[in-house]
């Protein structure tokens, strides 16, 4: 780190001290304990190693009774002195020191802020400490567990992404929100949803439906569904980011709301239902937070092509990487003993092809609003 | 001939067998090899020019050795007109007394040493006097002789005519009887004076010091047809490899373009005196054995006979190889009928006889060899492995054998104006061709490399290249890396004598082809010698060396001879194989440290941010770890647990190690907080690969052997 990032902080510090929450405190406290071990090391001149908790499949296990993704206590060595771990162990003290640094001046920064803040090239080499952004962010989500803080106890917050809209109101940082009132860009579902920030004020929803993506979500919110439904119509642009998942959780759990998942007939999609219901592999810590295992998926199904009479031309090929994804997903243990999953995943398999949400729309505009969610939900014809 | 006669019609005979009776007549040995110099290695002016140097300084070696006297020899050649030389040797040896030196220098197969079973250079004594005929039959000029014998008493002057039909000598000068050269500065007077060249004085080691006269020794001088080229199989490289194994020799070489070279001693020390053996009767043929007989007196007894004239024949030996043969030990030679003489040579073979005692050979010494190898061939490993004596056909030998590995391509040591100077003295027709019988183990794959990075024609003829088309095949030749697809440069030596031609025939090719190189880290083709920059000596040290022929060119097969070249090749290639592995482990740990080293120091900063702990010094004990921690990485354990550390195979006498900078291992030790040292230093490292071996000076040296002054 350079000399001329640490004058500002401590001018800073000086002028304006700021005050540090208890959990701040907490958050410290774990960042210098993993200093200090780097310092004792290198005084008994031993190489020094931090322990990280393994986000890998083989290091998480269904919790049946609970029917969440749980991580075990697996944990991968990362050593300063071995070749291929020395430049992520390197990387791994910068982001703590980073964090230390948001946290000492009360501020918080997204992660690609805080991969521009330890971006730079390391002194003597053309080498870049961090090459992309994606090199940074899993070794913040390595400190997350290793330091087991969460995200925002970093004073770090991802991209906001997805968004709400229907008859709720809340109350983000202060300001009051009337969701039924956003017009056609919904509220924007911001990276951070604890408690602290958002309070649900009141809400007339019956159930929240969670849709895959923005396009799809738009068509719902043109056709004003959620107010003929009374529900909370969320989407997450694809994979949903963690405060869209953890705002679902707490609709879920606060405010006693069925959750109902519109995906794409896809391995994706199956893989997004399966990170709101029980968590993801990689975030296995975070499961407890966020997920939903009551949640319903609606749609698509493997057998919608011919339920619904859909044109062939819709039909998207199964590639190698489909297939491959499929059989995986199959054969995750909270899937494997599901029957009806494991027909719904061969169908497609044998379907050889798959469906977006968007392809109803070659029906009608409005099919999906008015004909296909209606029915599946009066029907109550969900996979669980 | 029966055929011919039926053909030919009777009244046509061409020939009457009295008519042809008149033609028959003997044939004088001169007569024959003037006919078949070849023989004798006279094919060609180039290898004409280089077989009289290699005659005239293995006689003055062994002249010198024999006679006690530390060599110092000077080789003189000077283009007289177009292909004409002058070719002058001079020795400090002995010299010969006036009577003997028409005889040796002008008569054919005249020599001390073909009757004798000992060690030594030259074998049947045509050699010489085959080089003097040889110019006496091209240039018509006589061979001239200086010969000195003591300080104070008169040389001898002499020139000679070889008389081919008699086979002796004809002295031109002094009414046929010499001259005498008076002592002192009278004698230099009388040089001058009648155009006598002789050396006087030793060469000044400083201009302060008084000149040491040369007490005696021998000059000769042979004017003959020639051709002056560098590179394989030249004057040149013959000197060189000599100077590699005999490190007691001082060397000075004038060349033709005026040009002179010294290889200095490494050592005063002479290498023991040989002894001379009798002959085991396992090395003698049938018909030696009936020559044997006849030259002894008809009265000794049969057992007299063996026990005198063989070694390891004691009269018990004898009694068995009598009883053997039916013969009574006591009869004597009088009685020995043809037909018992080969029932006792098939007697002899049939017994057991003990191996000939084998202190008869004088091996250069692995010390010794060590240091020739070093001071002339540049490189950064040499290594060196010696046999035991072993036997072939009754004939002891000893096999030693030195490595060299890394050093400059040959390519890459020649300047521009040499370069233009070997390419109008080629004769090869296409570029290709020149680079590869110009360059020692070049070979025509590095050959192609160098033509296609320098653009020029791969047909084109060397003579006829454009200026710029010279600058650029220059160019190539520095800047292409050939040392992959180079060649193992094999030197084969006999009785310390290097072998320059015939290579595909000999013995010690064909057993260093036949190894796998590959097992010792080294790239190789099928039934070639191993790529790399590698030089190899071997040298076969026995009583009577057998060559495939007369021109002493290839050592012949014989299966004990490959197994001791064998043995001791393998020998070295382990060393060879364990000094690569330590070379790419510290190559390794030095890119492992350059890595932690990049690191360090951001950890410090980092870490020293989130406690305040002192971030220099933090890094300097991250520093000490990792030095530690890289180390241990390369400590090796065995099956038992013990450390395997190659450096105790190459931790020896016999090895000698040139550090590079890269061996020395910098990186860690020095630069203080993330100065990112270690990039430096890598490149640094690479930089001094690339010109390794062209200084010689700087070098320091890890092993015990004492460095010698240069």
């Amino acid at each position: 780190m350079a000399k001329r990032k640490q004058a500002p902080a401590e001018t800073a510090k000086r002028t304006e001290p700021v005050k540090l929450s208890s959990k701040d405190k907490k958050t410290l406290s774990s960042l210098v304990v993993m200093a200090d071990r780097v310092v004792e090391a290198a005084h008994k001149a031993k190489p020094p190693a931090i322990d990280i908790p393994s986000r890998s499949l083989s290091n998480v296990r269904f919790n049946k009774a609970q029917k969440i993704i749980e991580m075990g206590g697996g944990k991968n060595k990362r050593e300063l002195f071995n070749l291929s771990q020395a430049k992520s162990y390197m990387q791994t003290m910068l982001v703590g020191s980073g964090c230390k640094r948001l946290i000492d001046e009360g501020k918080t920064t997204s992660i690609r802020g805080l991969y521009y803040l330890l971006k730079h090239t390391i002194e003597g080499t053309k080498e870049e400490t961090f090459n992309d952004q994606a090199e940074c962010d899993p070794v913040i989500e390595d400190v997350e567990v290793a330091l087991d803080a969460l995200r925002e106890e970093l004073h770090l917050y991802a991209q906001t992404k997805g968004a709400m809209v229907g008859p709720i109101e809340i109350t983000d940082s202060g300001d009051e929100i009337d969701c039924s009132r956003m017009g056609s860009g919904g509220y924007a579902i911001p990276s951070i949803v604890e408690p602290e920030r958002i309070q649900f004020r009141k809400h007339a929803a019956k159930f929240v439906l969670h849709v895959e993506k923005d396009t799809v979500w738009q068509r719902f919110n043109e056709d004003k569904f959620w107010k003929k439904h009374h529900c909370i119509l969320t989407h997450g642009g694809g994979q949903p980011p963690r405060g869209v998942r953890r705002l679902l959780n707490r609709l879920h759990y606060e405010l006693k709301l069925p959750v109902y998942c519109l995906l794409d007939n896809d391995p994706w999609g199956y893989y997004i239902y399966s990170v709101i219901k029980q968590g993801s592999i990689n975030l296995a810590f975070e499961s407890r937070r966020m997920a939903i295992p009551e949640a319903k998926y609606v749609g698509l199904r493997s057998k919608d092509y011919e339920r619904c009479g859909l044109s062939s031309s819709v039909k998207i090929r199964l590639n190698d990487t489909d297939k491959k994804r499929a059989k995986q997903i199959a054969s995750y243990p909270w899937f494997e003993h599901k029957k009806e999953w494991q027909k719904e995943i061969q169908q497609m398999i044998s379907n050889d092809f798959k469906l977006e949400v968007e392809s109803l729309i070659s029906k009608d505009i409005s099919y999906v609003t008015e004909v296909y969610v209606p029915q599946r939900l009066q029907d109550r014809d969900f996979l669980d | 001939m029966s055929g011919e006669r039926e053909e030919a019609p009777a009244s046509g005979r061409r020939a009457t067998a009295e008519s042809m009776a008149a033609q028959q007549r003997s044939i004088s040995v001169s007569e024959f090899f003037t006919k078949n110099r070849h023989l004798l290695g006279f094919d060609n002016p180039r290898k004409a020019l280089l077989t009289t140097v290699k005659e005239a300084v293995d006689n003055s070696l062994d002249a010198c050795e024999e006679a006690g006297i530390v060599p110092e020899i000077w080789v003189q050649i000077t283009p007289t007109n177009n292909s004409r030389f002058k070719v002058a040797i001079q020795d400090n040896g002995p010299g010969i007394v006036k009577k003997q030196v028409p005889l040796i220098f002008g008569k054919l197969l005249y020599g001390s040493k073909f009757h004798r079973l000992r060690m030594s250079r030259g074998q049947q004594g045509i050699g010489i006097s085959a080089a003097g005929m040889y110019g006496q039959l091209t240039t018509g000029k006589p061979i001239k002789i200086v010969s000195k014998t003591h300080k104070t008493k008169p040389a001898h002057y002499f020139e000679i005519h070889i008389n081919t039909k008699t086979n002796s000598p004809d002295i031109l000068n002094g009414k046929g009887e010499g001259e005498d050269i008076p002592p002192g500065d009278k004698g230099q007077a009388y040089c001058q004076k009648n155009e006598i060249e002789w050396i006087n004085d030793y060469p000044l080691e400083n201009p302060e010091d008084k000149p040491q006269p040369i007490a005696s020794g021998t000059r000769v001088t042979i004017e003959l047809e020639g051709q002056h080229k560098r590179g394989k199989g030249s004057v040149d490289e013959f000197l060189e490899q000599t100077a590699i194994a005999n490190p007691h020799v001082t060397i000075h070489y004038w060349d033709p373009e005026g040009q002179s070279r010294t290889w200095r001693r490494a050592t005063r020390t002479l290498p023991p005196e040989p002894k001379e053996i009798k002959p085991h009767p396992y090395g003698v043929e049938l018909g030696r054995l009936m020559t044997m007989i006849k030259e002894q007196p008809t009265s000794t007894t049969l057992s007299a006979f063996l026990t005198e004239n063989f070694s390891r024949v004691s009269a018990g030996v004898a009694r068995k190889i009598c009883e053997t043969a039916k013969l009574s030990t006591r009869s004597t030679l009088k009685k020995i009928a043809q037909s018992d003489v080969d029932k006792l040579f098939q007697a002899i073979q049939e017994t057991k006889i003990a191996a000939p005692a084998t202190d008869c050979l004088v091996p250069i010494g692995e010390p010794l060899l060590l240091q020739g190898l070093y001071q002339v061939v540049p490189g950064e490993f040499f290594t060196v492995a010696s046999r035991p004596p072993a036997v072939y056909r009754g004939n002891p030998f000893l096999i030693e054998v030195g490595l060299a590995y890394g050093g400059t391509v040959s390519t890459k040591k020649v300047n521009k104006e040499e370069l233009v100077a070997l390419l109008n003295e080629t004769d090869a027709r296409t570029v290709k061709q020149f680079l590869v019988s110009t360059f020692d183990g070049l070979g025509p794959d590095g050959a192609d490399k160098i033509i296609s990075a320098s653009g020029i024609g791969t047909r084109q003829n060397p003579s006829k290249l454009k200026r710029t088309e010279v600058e650029e095949l220059f160019t190539a030749m520095q800047d292409v890396s050939v040392s992959e697809t180079q060649q193992m440069q094999l030197y084969r030596y006999a009785n310390r004598v290097p072998l320059q031609f015939k290579m595909g025939d000999c013995l010690v090719t064909k057993t260093a082809s036949s190894l796998n190189w590959r097992s010792y880290g080294l790239s190789q083709s099928r039934g070639a010698l191993p790529n790399g920059p590698l030089t190899l000596m071997v040298h076969v040290a026995s009583v009577w060396v057998p060559f495939t022929s007369e021109s002493k060119e290839a050592i012949a097969s014989y299966d004990e001879i490959e197994k001791e070249i064998r043995l001791a090749v393998q020998t070295v290639g382990r060393r060879l194989s364990a000094f690569l592995r330590l070379r790419s482990n510290i190559r390794q740990e030095g890119e492992r440290r350059n890595i932690f080293l990049r690191y360090l120091g951001e950890v410090a900063a980092a870490v020293s941010d989130i406690n305040g702990f002192n971030r220099g010094q933090l890094y300097e004990e991250l520093l000490a770890v990792a030095q530690k921690k890289t180390r241990e990485a390369d400590t090796k354990l065995d099956k038992h647990g013990k450390r395997v550390t190659d450096e105790a195979e190459l931790n020896s006498d016999n090895v000698l190690i040139v550090e590079t900078p890269l061996l020395a291992g910098e990186g860690l030790s020095t630069g203080g907080v993330a100065t990112g040292k270690g990039q430096v230093h890598d490149t640094e490292a690479v930089r001094s690969l690339k010109k390794k071996g062209a200084p010689r000076a700087p070098r320091t040296k890890r092993e015990k052997t004492k460095r010698t002054k240069r």
